[in-house]
């Protein structure tokens, strides 16, 4: 069984909650607090972190971890971060300015992100259409990163599960790259060793035969 | 603070994550000590709740130099979480005496 760690992250109300609780085979650890900030329209929010996990059925074990979102608990950000296979971002577009609060995230993980697997995915893109998906790729090319834009619906689970495959594909074809890279290396290491080996003995046996003593 | 050999610091905070009063040393970030111990209350809440042991009442973070015992309280029916920083001299039995004692005094204004 291979157990795969992905973290969902991304502005408060976006759904990494629900998100997590969709998808969970078991019911998901949380730690929701009553919100006591007027300025975030929501009842509870997250303070520490959410849990959950899903069997795929193909031997993969996905465990699903959710940040705060408030820009306060950035310290969980990076605790949650650590040794995670990939990055969810979740940007709710009905907010005012959704292409600085992907901004937020790019910048708090543009340290893992170059070699992290990540997609980003749009909330609430049917009742606010802009900024447009096309928008956010731009934002993110301009930053010299490739990664997925998708609109989901955080409630639906295969909206999320598509998330989560999003990133393991991503995640295998990094390890065929690597793979693929590693195979060339080891041809270009054999092919040099015999080169090597061969002038080595060379250079030995002419040594060694202009250093018997002559009689 | 008063009550207590080696109190450093003591933080009132929100369960959500924002300092409410703060008294001692000024060297500490409180809005960023506020989020911290929001987090640990409730990873500590859905600890006890995953092992069914009930309404926690104090986490303590045992360090070299120190130690930080967070404790959740009650004002006016609102939740609150006091924090208590220490330095080794200590003893954790008067701090989390003279937290009780705040407890009770909260419960009862």
């Amino acid at each position: 069984m291979k157990d795969h760690k992905i973290v969902f992250t991304g502005t408060p109300g976006a759904g990494k909650t629900t998100a997590i609780a969709a998808l969970s085979d078991v019911p998901p650890v949380t730690t929701d607090v009553r919100n006591s900030d007027p300025g975030l329209a929501k009842e509870h929010t997250t303070v520490g972190l959410d849990f959950g996990q899903v069997d795929l059925g193909d031997g993969q074990m996905v465990r699903l971890f959710g940040t705060p979102g408030q820009m306060r608990f950035e310290f969980m950000w990076r605790i949650l971060a650590k040794d995670a296979l990939g990055l969810v971002v979740l940007i709710d577009n009905s907010r005012p300015d959704p292409l600085a609060d992907l901004t937020t995230y790019l910048d708090a993980y543009k340290d893992v992100l170059p070699s992290m697997n990540a997609v980003i995915g749009v909330g609430r893109t049917l009742e606010c259409p802009l900024p447009t998906l096309d928008d956010f790729t731009d934002l993110l090319n301009a930053r010299n990163l490739v990664l997925p834009v998708l609109a989901v619906d955080v409630r639906q689970r295969d909206d999320v599960l598509m998330l989560v495959d999003v990133v393991l594909a991503q995640a295998e074809t990094r390890t065929r790259a690597c793979s693929h890279q590693m195979s060339t290396v080891l041809i270009w290491c054999e092919q040099a060793l015999e080169t090597n080996l061969a002038s080595t003995i060379a250079q030995t046996s002419l040594a060694t035969s202009s250093s018997w003593p002559t009689r | 603070m008063a009550d207590v050999d080696g109190a450093r610091a003591a933080l009132v905070a929100t369960p959500d994550g924002f300092d409410l009063a703060r008294a001692g040393e000024q060297t500490v970030d409180a809005g960023r000590l506020a989020a911290m111990v929001s987090s640990l209350s409730a990873l500590g809440d859905a600890a006890s709740r995953e092992t069914q042991i009930g309404q926690p009442r104090c986490l303590v973070i045992d360090s070299s130099d120190g130690r930080l015992v967070v404790r959740s309280m009650q004002f006016r029916g609102e939740p609150l979480i006091v924090v208590l920083l220490t330095d080794t001299a200590a003893l954790l039995g008067m701090v989390l005496n003279a937290l009780n004692a705040a407890d009770r005094q909260l419960s009862n204004a």
